[in-house]
């Protein structure tokens, strides 16, 4: 009988398990598998990708996933696809229906538990797609990927998928997302702690970001702005972008791991990519709770200056609006903002001189404060 | 969810090892029972075994979970054991390691893959009939059936004056009603039980599993073999809604199935002898877990699925007070005495009924069998979204620890002090261990019973405690005393 009482609510226990919805951004930049052919062509390792993204279907009937291209001139979805016929390939949605289409021969369909065939169709087609229409002008003088525009899509489709899911579940969510998609993004940095972070984490659907990377990071400088902006949004919403490395080393991918508390591993020996995908990536976030995770402990937190793109150890940043730069701004003005900002004696020493002059100030001050009892304010002026 | 995942846990792992390997043989029962049964951790730790050549060193496994973990990591192990899904071997160094047994691992692999020609995920039917079944039809069915069922159980001069067409029930589900003690017939008049009480507040996908396991344990009975009726129903469970399938691929056994589903509306097929079937949402949904689901299908199944099934809006229909008072959006007779069953009944409107949860209506209610976690999770999944809404807002707001409740925690709480005014003695059937010579001797094993959850009494003074397994506890005992 004591073992109820009032301090001790009954509740159902914690166990409405939340599905899943994976994202992954596949790097198909041509000149980074180029390099990798030998050890790891591309076709075996969207194999690799395709078993494990079965995998991760296969963890829980809801679970969902996505795969974005980015590819060298645009970022592009490899599942779901949204521009044809939105009737016959709408993405698998909450309840785990995938619409229908009837091209299928007999052939090996019953082999395949039918989710997982319908997403590797979409996926090996689409990449022959992109593959097809990418032609040598493309890649000639353009080596990087579209890192950036692969993480927004990402990123909007996780969003659009969050709040589909609490609309169909009832979560608290679905009044705040809406709340805040109405006001428009004017009052977002206001209200706290983000919107998605203010109703149970357990609740709502559990997104993450896993980027296959092959492209090395001083191609991708140039988009260093909004790479970095799509990694303080998934800070913002919880989710966290895992990074694959097959090869180069990508300073800003570190960082995107870092901050988002994802996992970070760069394959040593690529062949085994399918190993590494099913054990440090497919635990999904309840279960990493129990988990020690492969993360890095010396991550680079270099940036790249606003003015040139270039990666810098040490720099100048504007007061006003923390924008970085490699040198000087021309016409001491920040690029970005526009305020007039004075480092004419950057390297002299002004800090001694000031802080006795302050320590004086303060004395003075002091005393004055606490004199004025008898006499009174004097008038000022 | 609970309570849905260990019924047909609890049935699997009563199964000798050799009917494991039987089962196993088919990808589509490997993925079901990958997915269905086992917690997040265990699906953590067989997917990373998966793909390994050589057997990961329990060491390793040890140090990949976190410390504070240790809990979680033990029942996830011990519960892939007793799947018979992984196993302990031993490396080549002679270091203790584990593996994922053989016909699991390759079944898996093989469903994850498709890579082997096994049909082990059915045949489509490649006829365009005009006569095809919309997913909403197959809806429809399935909730007119398995209503039908309840009625039955409830007592179906409910359903008469309703204006539902009457679905006639055959012999062989009432049979299996009743060879599961959920009604018992005296004199030609149907009774519920306790267990059939029990039974209908269930939420859907668990009163499925707890029919389909009677009916694979009765199938031994009447000449099938229970494997294959077993691995027939996780086969369905791969199926996909709203596509029919051929039957010529069925082996006669797996006909026979076929037909009696038919009966509950978990599948649908014209006529007995049509040569294509179709799933329902019932049986597509069988692997999902309850909660991730409950909503479809408790919408497809209480909700204005059909033009007469006008019960209620979205997933659920039950609005409750902190005072107590309880709103329900139905008009389906079988909600309504499933409702009555705890609350007293003051007013009906033709959409509406309202009434309010009592001491006395709990424990009628309690008098007949039900327990207060029935009633609670009978109210949980039926919550109004607007209370699912306005209460998950409300509570995360203020108490950030706990998580956000549905329903009122006052109704809730004093719902399971009523029962708790009766239940004064719990039997646990399980194992006592005692007569330990030294209190080191008595602690390991204890704190280990602990650890894997089977621990539900100790006493550090009587150096005795109390499991509900003993094997594992033995098996600790045993290494212990190797050990030494």
């Amino acid at each position: 009988m004591n073992s109820v009482d009032a301090s001790e609510h009954y509740e159902l226990n914690a166990t409405e398990l939340a599905p899943s919805l994976l994202t992954i951004v596949l790097d198909t930049n041509p000149h980074a598998w180029a390099s990798l052919e030998s050890s790891l062509p591309l076709t075996k390792a969207v194999a690799n990708l395709l078993v494990f993204i079965n995998a991760h279907l296969a963890c829980n009937y809801a679970n969902e996933v996505a795969v974005v291209a980015s590819h060298t001139t645009k970022a592009t979805w490899l599942y779901p696809v949204h521009d044809d016929d939105v009737s016959q390939q709408q993405p698998a949605d909450a309840d785990g229906d995938v619409a229908m289409n009837g091209e299928n021969g007999t052939g090996s369909q019953s082999n395949k538990y039918r989710p997982f065939r319908m997403v590797e169709e979409r996926v090996t087609q689409r990449l022959k797609q992109l593959l097809d229409s990418t032609n040598s002008d493309d890649l000639r003088g353009n080596t990087s990927t579209m890192l950036a525009g692969a993480l927004t899509l990402a990123l909007s489709n996780i969003n659009r998928r969050t709040i589909a899911w609490a609309e169909k579940h009832g979560g608290a969510d679905l009044e705040d997302a809406a709340g805040d998609g109405g006001t428009g993004g004017g009052n977002a940095g206001g209200t706290g702690p983000g919107r998605y972070s203010a109703s149970n984490d357990e609740e709502r659907l559990q997104s993450r970001i896993l980027i296959v990377s092959v492209s090395g990071s001083s191609d991708s400088a140039h988009q260093y702005i909004p790479v970095m902006n799509s990694i303080f949004a998934c800070q913002r919403l919880h989710i966290p972008i895992d990074v694959c490395k097959l090869s180069g080393d990508a300073v800003f991918l570190q960082q995107a791991c870092d901050a988002t508390k994802g996992v970070y591993m760069a394959l040593s020996e690529p062949r085994g990519l399918l190993q590494y995908l099913m054990m440090a990536f497919l635990p999904d976030q309840r279960s990493r709770k129990h988990l020690v995770l492969p993360t890095r402990v010396d991550v680079d937190f270099r940036a790249a200056c606003f003015c040139h793109r270039r990666v810098v150890d040490i720099g100048y940043v504007c007061s006003i609006c923390l924008s970085i730069f490699c040198e000087p701004p021309p016409d001491n003005e920040c690029l970005t903002c526009g305020t007039p900002l004075d480092v004419g004696d950057f390297g002299s020493k002004p800090a001694l001189i000031p802080r006795k002059k302050k320590k004086k100030k303060r004395v003075n001050g002091t005393s004055t404060v606490g004199t004025p009892m008898s006499t009174g304010t004097p008038p000022p002026g | 969810m609970a309570a849905s995942t260990s019924r047909p846990l609890e049935y699997l792992e009563g199964l000798p090892g050799m009917t494991f390997n039987k089962l196993y043989q088919q990808p589509s029962t490997a993925l079901a029972i990958f997915r269905r049964m086992l917690p997040d951790l265990a699906k953590c730790f067989v997917m990373a075994l998966l793909y390994l050549k050589d057997p990961l060193p329990t060491q390793d496994l040890e140090l990949w979970v976190k410390a504070e973990s240790k809990k979680q990591r033990d029942n996830a192990l011990s519960i892939l054991g007793r799947l018979h899904i992984l196993s302990k071997t031993l490396t080549s160094e002679n270091v203790s390691a584990y593996m994922v047994t053989n016909p699991f691992a390759d079944s898996l692999r093989k469903a994850l893959t498709g890579s082997e020609d096994s049909q082990s995920f059915g045949v489509f039917s490649q006829h365009r009939n005009e006569h095809r079944k919309s997913i909403s039809d197959l809806d429809e069915y399935a909730r007119r059936q398995w209503e039908g069922v309840l009625g039955y159980m409830v007592g179906t001069e409910y359903l008469k004056d309703s204006g539902h067409p009457e679905v006639s029930l055959s012999k062989g589900v009432k049979q299996l009603l009743q060879a599961g003690h959920l009604v018992e017939i005296y004199e030609r008049r149907t009774e519920i039980t306790k267990d059939g009480f029990a039974f209908v507040l269930q939420d859907v996908n668990t009163q499925v599993w707890h029919i389909l396991i009677l009916y694979v344990e009765s199938a031994e009975a009447i000449g099938m073999d229970s494997v294959e009726v077993l691995s027939f129903l996780f086969l369905l469970s791969s199926l996909e809604l709203g596509q029919s399938y051929e039957k010529k691929y069925l082996s006669p056994v797996q006909l026979r199935t076929l037909a009696d589903l038919a009966d509950f509306g978990i599948i649908y097929q014209r006529s007995p002898d049509a040569p294509r079937f179709y799933p329902t949402r019932l049986a597509t949904t069988l692997t999902s877990d309850s909660s991730a689901l409950s909503g479809t299908v408790g919408s497809s199944l209480n909700g204005p699925a059909g033009p007469q099934g006008a019960s209620g809006t979205g997933s659920g229909f039950i609005v409750i007070e902190t005072n107590y008072r309880l709103y329900a959006y139905t008009s389906s007779p079988l909600q309504i005495s499933l409702i009555s069953l705890f609350t007293t009944l003051k007013y009906r409107f033709p959409n509406l009924i309202t009434g309010k949860i009592t001491r006395q209506s709990v424990r009628r209610a309690i008098d007949m069998g039900i327990t207060a976690d029935q009633i609670i999770s009978y109210l949980h999944t039926h919550a109004h979204p607007q209370l699912r809404k306005h209460n998950a807002g409300h509570s995360t707001s203020n108490t950030a620890g706990i998580p956000p409740s549905i329903l009122p925690p006052t109704v809730t709480d004093q719902i399971r002090l009523w029962q708790l005014e009766r239940d004064r003695l719990r039997a646990t059937s399980g194992f006592l261990f005692k007569e330990f010579t030294s209190l080191q001797e008595y602690q390991a094993p204890c704190q280990y019973a602990a650890e894997i959850g089977v621990l539900v009494w100790k006493s550090d003074r009587k150096r005795m405690f109390f499991v509900t397994r003993h094997e594992q506890v033995a098996a600790f005992l045993r290494s212990k005393k190797e050990m030494r």
